[in-house]
């Protein structure tokens, strides 16, 4: 029998275009620091950070995914048993944009049912070189039901509050008779419901 | 030696002895003199509703169990909500380091105990029975044990050799179950009839010592509040925090301890600290004179009492109703300007102690225990001893000892020992019950008080009186045994005590202040009195109270101001956000990982057959890891077949390195896809850590085609050398259907066979066809290179090679081909007409154009071959055996033909070479 040192754990996920930001994303949330230096992730990363919710103690495994095109196929097969699912875009890149409802078919094909989907639009400090205006994020989001942020892990902004806030959904959807499971299981959490007007 | 192997053979399906990592323990049954060894096993079960459900496996047992055979079923007790295994320490034995380990059994229907041996294998035996206890939570099923019906059901058969104690504890009550049949049912199976599992209280008659100490337990549980307060103190924290523990908390504990500085300050709370030996007398005056008179109302009461009750009754019994008497009287004498909770009362025989804590304070106390030493008479009784209560106040943890110590003047040493056995035998059990018991000294704060008994030496009785009624009580105290044995470092080292500013308490005549009057006429003494050890300690003052008459002894009091540590909630939060950090920084900082010198592999101009290798090193980091290629979704194979990593899988120590070598290479099986572009030279490898991340290495690169591995139908066709040919067109011919007869739709004609076939075979018919063991010698690797070169760049005339290697080349040639010569389809009718030339040939006769052109090529090169065999030594069954498995192949598959099958596909092609077509 496992140790049991948390309440729960939660996996999540970030997927997006390349250079889109995600390791810079996480690097914010789990280190809270940031490098300028572009190193595109080849292969799958995680690190674990520990928050409190509700006085529940989770812990976030968070799942760092390659963007490049070619790793797709492998990529997917990294979407099951995530409870959560970040989306990144770049608002200075409208291809990564465009590419959002790609990403989301891909979930809808290779991730659980009802995971919780959170869409990113990073590097918003980055304000002069904007390609992508936050009505559109905001749009595209609320078609598909759910959470929207603009973020910039350089400047950190709203990094903390979109993990926080993922979690929280997923915690919302978790069984709450399940004190000493590690491993939850989600699977009696409702659908995604309407667009939820939180975002920044 | 492993046990639970012998355990596990014994338990049905589903039935999981958890005692892997360490052996059944071998537990003896105590009881009194009789002691029997036993094997303890954990057994887990997993019902089908889900859950787990646990019970205890007592086993009686062989020397030493090897297999099931050796160990009897003797009981069996379901770890059940009402279930209790605690550590005791049992009366009539010294405990000492590396002592066995004594463990009381509670559930609802028995009570057993045992000893186990010492070490980590008890302790981890103790931590998984705590852990298979079923929780407190309300919301978990009550386990049913359904499973143990299979147990209880079994009826005795006379005949059978079932295990004795089991057999005679079942059958012998019948309608009994043996689950909780903890009582004498199985003394009947004990040849010296001497019981072996005891209920306590049939014990208890007999050998009082070794109740006493546990039954006031449920006594002093208590539960009215003192002056309608409606605060209860609750160990919350303490049930809460039972629940969960493990390695991170354990860790962040421990953090939490060391920073302790960060998040707490001092504040100072009045603790009032009394003693009064009672001699035995109910309360018959009111107590405020001692408890709260002249006095702001304390935070804390520390009330002790020695002699409560002098019956016999109350020392065999251990039940007296001075008890209630006492607390009420106390209860009524606290200061009445505060609200007080009851935290505790603790009495062993007549030595009492209680703790009431300020009503607003109560949420602040936890963790309390108690526990109590006898070491009256034998030792063990408790008409002397110490009882104790330990408790955490905010951050602080503190300990208040209340003890009646030996009497009479000359017995000092005796008094020293009492306090050292009250020391060391005094264990508070921890919250996590796999730490150690607490002593007393491992508090910050340490209260003792009592009547210690030590006397005032050399001085006689008037000479002590006069001293007192002069109040030189310095010139007395010069005079006290406690002084001079402290000062001797022979009892209460570290510890302090006020000035003695009070004449001594003990002994007056009751209901007086005169001294004794009896016949014995004890000198006075400073019997009752209180120290501290600790920091943050200040005494504000300490006094006895003469108004009190009801005893021969006076009551002594002293209010001290404590410095507790108090968590400052901002600070501890913020000291336990940086903990979590710091913890969530190592566990990332422990995540295995590697750099690898390389994840790009090109493999240029890949030829068939041709090895090329391609290497990389994987560096590990810090952490140990396991590294192993892995498969894709949907693959079977962790890369494409014509690749290979070596090694694939491995072990890395940390700062180690390792090289791996991708090695490529094409043969028959893979070489037809890479020419017709259904396969390309790309791939991807996820290279996975073990609990760490995964990499993925990019492969590409480009192959050569071949004749290798092209079909005879297309090489036909291709009136070039296959590399002089534009890749498209290699690809369309690759994948050109093989027709059975020309349709003449194609706009050039083709070839008869395949000009490479032709090369080789003039080759060999120019070169060797007086070769000796043409066909059965190796030929050379480099000069296969050479060849395939040659061929398919249709630079022939270079070719120079030995014939061995041409030979060897040919039949690589026809293995390599995707359709055999003799195509898949008339494969089982060459062997139903084998024997039959005609019927043969007519076989051959339907085979599509060029395969029967290259059929009837080769058929007349091996006749050649054979028309020189003299000089060769060939024959026709060394020929028709080569070639015959080359020519046939098994549509089935690619594996070798059998042997019966390779003797028929012999048999097809010898006809051929031994008749002329």
């Amino acid at each position: 029998m496992a140790k049991k040192t948390y309440d729960l754990l939660f996996k999540l996920l970030l997927i997006g275009d390349s250079g889109v930001g995600k390791t810079c994303v996480l690097f914010r949330f789990s280190d809270d620091a940031f490098n300028t230096t572009f190193i595109s992730t080849i292969g799958i990363d995680f690190k674990i950070k520990t928050v409190e919710l509700q006085g529940k103690k989770i812990k976030l495994q968070i799942w760092d995914t390659a963007g490049q095109e070619r790793f797709h196929t492998i990529t997917t097969s990294y979407y099951r048993g995530a409870m959560g699912i970040m989306l990144v875009y770049d608002i200075t890149n409208g291809k990564s944009f465009e590419n959002i409802s790609k990403w989301l078919r891909n979930i809808d094909e290779h991730a659980n049912e009802d995971v919780e989907r959170m869409l990113l639009g990073n590097k918003c400090d980055m304000d002069d070189k904007r390609v992508v205006p936050k009505g559109k994020g905001e749009q595209i989001a609320r078609e598909h039901g759910i959470r929207f942020f603009e973020t910039s892990a350089k400047a950190n902004i709203n990094i903390e509050k979109a993990f926080l806030t993922l979690a929280e959904d997923i915690l919302r959807k978790t069984p709450v008779k399940e004190p000493n499971s590690e491993n939850v299981d989600i699977s009696s959490g409702g659908g995604v419901t309407g667009w939820k007007s939180k975002c920044c | 030696m492993d046990q639970s192997v012998a355990i596990q053979e014994t338990l049905a399906e589903g039935e999981y002895c958890i005692i892997i990592s360490f052996p059944a323990v071998q537990g003896a049954l105590c009881e009194g003199e009789s002691r029997r060894s036993r094997l303890l096993g954990l057994v887990r079960y997993r019902p089908e509703r889900g859950g787990e459900e646990h019970a205890l496996f007592l086993y009686t047992h062989r020397r030493m169990a090897i297999t099931g055979d050796d160990v009897s079923l003797d009981q069996i007790v379901p770890i059940s909500r009402d279930f209790a295994l605690e550590e005791v320490s049992l009366d009539g034995e010294v405990y000492f380091l590396g002592s066995d380990v004594t463990v009381q059994l509670d559930t609802a229907e028995l009570s057993l105990v045992f000893q186990l041996p010492f070490g980590s294998q008890t302790r981890t035996f103790l931590q998984e029975v705590a852990r298979a206890c079923p929780g407190f939570d309300p919301a978990a099923l009550d386990p049913k044990f359904l499973w143990l019906s299979r147990y209880r059901r079994k009826e005795p058969e006379p005949e059978s050799p079932t295990p004795r104690g089991w057999k005679s504890a079942a059958g012998t009550r019948p309608g009994r179950a043996i689950i909780g049949g903890g009582d004498s049912s199985f003394d009947e199976s004990r040849p010296d009839g001497k019981g072996l599992l005891v209920d306590r209280s049939s014990r208890g008659q007999d050998k009082p010592e070794n109740l006493l100490p546990r039954q006031n337990k449920s006594k002093s549980e208590i539960t009215d509040m003192v002056r309608s307060s409606t605060v209860t103190v609750s160990d919350k924290a303490h049930i809460l925090s039972m629940q969960k523990f493990g390695l991170r908390d354990t860790i962040v504990k421990s953090h939490l301890m060391q920073k302790e500085e960060d998040y707490t300050y001092i504040q100072n709370f009045r603790f009032f600290v009394g003693t009064y030996n009672v001699n035995g007398q109910s309360p018959k005056e009111c107590l405020r004179p001692w408890l709260s008179h002249g006095i702001q109302a304390p935070d804390v009461y520390c009330v002790g009492f020695q002699e409560l009750d002098l019956s016999k009754e109350a020392f065999f019994f251990h039940d007296t109703p001075k008890e209630e008497e006492w607390f009420k009287a106390v209860s009524e004498g606290l200061h009445p300007a505060a609200k007080y909770a009851k935290v505790k009362l603790i009495r062993l025989v007549g030595i009492m102690l209680l703790l009431y804590v300020k009503q607003e304070h109560a949420a602040y106390i936890s963790e309390v225990e108690v526990e109590t030493v006898g070491t009256g008479i034998m030792g063990r009784m408790g008409n002397k001893g110490g009882v104790a209560v330990r408790f955490q106040f905010h951050n602080t943890s503190i300990c208040v000892v209340n003890s009646h110590l030996a009497a009479h003047t000359e017995e000092y040493e005796r008094r020293n020992q009492d306090y050292k056995d009250i020391c060391s035998r005094m264990q508070f059990r921890q919250v996590d019950p796999s730490l150690p018991p607490l002593t007393i000294s491992k508090h910050d704060v340490i209260l003792w008080l009592g009547d210690l008994n030590y006397r005032i030496e050399e001085l006689d009785v008037e000479k002590v009186k006069k001293l007192i009624e002069e109040k030189a009580f310095q010139t007395l105290y010069a005079n006290d045994q406690l002084r001079a044995q402290v000062a001797a470092k022979a009892v209460f080292e570290g510890f302090s005590e006020g000035e003695l500013t009070f004449q001594p308490t003990y002994k007056y005549d009751t209901g007086s202040d005169d001294w004794d009057t009896s016949e014995k006429c004890r000198a006075p003494a400073w019997c009752d009195r209180v120290l501290w050890k600790g920091k943050n300690i200040t005494q504000l003052s300490y006094q006895s109270h003469m108004a009190l008459k009801t005893s021969d002894h006076k009551p002594v009091s002293s209010v001290f101001d404590i410095g507790v540590r108090v968590v400052n909630e901002e600070l501890y939060r913020k000291t336990l956000e940086e903990i979590v950090r710091s913890l969530d920084k190592m566990e990332n900082d422990n995540i295995p990982s590697v750099s690898l010198s390389k994840r790009e592999f090109c493999f240029q101009n890949v030829k068939y057959m041709q090895l090329q290798v391609e290497s990389f090193t994987i560096r590990n980091g810090q952490v140990p890891c396991q590294f192993e290629f892995i498969n894709k979704p949907d693959e079977v194979s962790y890369c494409k077949q014509w690749l290979r990593a070596n090694p694939s899988r491995g072990f890395l120590l940390p700062d180690s390195a390792i090289e791996i070598e991708l090695e490529l290479f094409v043969n028959k099986t893979t070489a037809t896809k890479l020419n017709s572009g259904e396969d390309k030279i790309e791939d991807i490898l996820v290279l996975h850590l073990d609990r760490g991340k995964d990499y993925f290495l990019s492969v590409s690169g480009n192959y050569l085609p071949s004749c290798f591995g092209s079909p005879i139908h297309t090489l036909c066709y291709m009136k070039e050398p296959i590399l002089d040919l534009p890749l498209e067109t290699v690809r369309e011919l690759t994948l050109m259907q093989l027709q059975t007869e020309d349709d003449g739709s194609q706009l050039e004609r083709p070839m008869d066979i395949p000009k490479e076939l032709w090369m080789m075979v003039d080759y060999l018919y120019r070169n060797a066809i007086q070769q000796e063991d043409l066909f059965q010698q190796p030929g050379l690797r480099l000069e296969f290179e050479h060849i395939r070169d040659c061929l398919d760049s249709g630079m022939i005339d270079n070719l120079s090679a030995s014939n061995h290697s041409v030979a060897e080349a040919l039949l690589l040639f026809l293995e390599s081909l995707p359709e055999p010569v003799i195509c898949y389809s008339v494969y089982h009718n060459c062997f139903e007409c084998s024997g039959n030339l005609t019927a043969s040939k007519q076989v051959i006769a339907t085979l599509p154009a060029c395969h029967r052109n290259v059929f009837i090529y080769l058929m007349a090169f091996l006749q050649e071959l054979l028309k020189n065999s003299a000089k060769n030594h060939l024959d026709g069954n060394i020929l028709a055996s080569i070639f015959g498995s080359l020519l046939l192949r098994n549509p089935a598959g690619h594996q070798k033909l059998e042997v019966a099958e390779k003797k028929k596909a012999q048999e097809f092609i010898h006809q051929f070479l031994c008749n002329s077509p």
